[in-house]
């Protein structure tokens, strides 16, 4: 989408943001709303730290190789 | 391999499938990260036009890790070949060394994917609307990366938005400053019901049905792949390196086991009466009136026969 519509203010979209935001701390937590909010690279900087943390404490992210993903 | 490390090889995967001229993107819990609906994953899905498996398998077979080449991994995954990728199945990959693991999975066929995902890619990233509608599995954790994506889509002027919510309270919020054209109504009927006393319940079917889908989905999948997971669990060779020899194995095997598109075969009307079926077990019939036609979602396997 390159031409954003007639109802989306600038207003509107702060809005649709701040819900937003809300929406990320009930479903996810305050730490991964924040996260969630930061800059890309800021972001990825936290992944790999969450990542590389869970893994030094033996959670394995690997998910079952079934031929078919839900 | 830390996660930096990880987004730069996977990256590198996909930049080279493309560079060969083929549609590929990174999805999932990777993209979701780039969209900033972080997911804690180490792991890489990929989408990839199903013409170009050949192309990916030839970069897979190139690219190592300390060293290491590929491998398949477990004895389900469907060999990567452009005839299972476009019947829906996935293929599994694996890079180990002593140092670092890096896992991949490849998709064909984007399951629910409406429309051509190839034509909504972001930078090396599956577009918004095709990773959310991915994410209406069975699996709760899945739904708020669904409604984020959602709500992202509507901050960026696309009112498909309004397809990935399923949270009662943002859909409230939204109601009445968000406009729905009829299309949208017409895709996802629920919508009808803003400001309707009746929505808790109807969004609670509606998720329902989905939920119920990807259940009857891999289900199927699940009883069709049984026969060649067997063999190739007995074939010492598939295990064997390098990745070109696993992979004559397995699509031998799949030659003669694994039907090409297990939903085709079954019905893509019958998987949805299923699913129907099994709601009508817990709920009064008038609340599916406010489900979704959801056949264009599966269109890609239904229109895909054997080859």
């Amino acid at each position: 989408m390159t031409e954003k519509p007639g109802w989306l203010t600038a207003d509107l979209c702060a809005y649709i943001e701040a819900v937003a935001y809300e929406f990320h701390v009930r479903a996810f937590g305050e730490q991964l709303a924040r996260i969630n909010f930061l800059p890309l690279e800021e972001r990825k900087t936290e992944v790999r730290a969450m990542v590389e943390h869970a893994r030094a404490m033996g959670v394995r992210h690997e998910k079952p190789a079934l031929g078919v993903t839900p | 391999m830390n996660y930096a490390e990880l987004d730069s090889f996977y990256r590198q995967i996909v930049g080279t499938v493309r560079a060969g001229g083929f549609p590929c993107a990174i999805t999932s819990g990777m993209a979701c990260v780039n969209y900033g609906v972080v997911e804690t994953t180490n792991d890489c899905d990929i989408l990839c036009g199903t013409d170009g498996a050949r192309g990916l398998l030839t970069t897979l077979q190139e690219v190592r890790v300390d060293g290491e080449g590929a491998s398949y991994r477990g004895t389900m995954s469907a060999p990567l070949d452009t005839r299972w990728l476009r019947g829906g199945w996935t293929a599994h990959f694996v890079w180990r060394s002593a140092r670092a693991e890096a896992y991949l999975d490849v998709f064909g066929v984007p399951p629910r994917g409406t429309g051509d995902w190839a034509s909504e890619v972001r930078d090396l990233y599956a577009g918004r609307h095709t990773v959310a509608e991915m994410k209406r599995t069975n699996r709760e954790r899945d739904w708020p990366y669904a409604t984020a994506l959602g709500a992202q889509l509507l901050a960026a002027g696309d009112a498909r938005g309004w397809l990935h919510i399923f949270d009662l309270d943002v859909l409230e919020a939204f109601a009445d400053r968000i406009p729905r054209s009829d299309s949208l109504l017409a895709l996802r009927p629920v919508l009808r019901l803003l400001g309707d006393a009746r929505l808790k319940q109807a969004l609670h079917v509606e998720r329902e049905f989905w939920f119920e889908l990807d259940r009857q989905r891999l289900s199927i999948y699940q009883r069709a792949v049984r026969p060649y997971a067997s063999a190739v669990r007995k074939d010492p060779m598939a295990t064997r390196i390098p990745l070109s020899a696993q992979h004559a194995v397995r699509v031998e095997w799949a030659e003669k086991l694994l039907p090409t598109n297990p939903i085709h075969d079954h019905g893509v009307d019958a998987m949805i009466a299923d699913a129907r079926g099994e709601l009508l077990k817990l709920f009064e019939p008038s609340l599916l009136q406010w489900l979704p036609d959801v056949r264009e979602n599966f269109q890609a396997l239904e229109k895909r026969g054997h080859d």
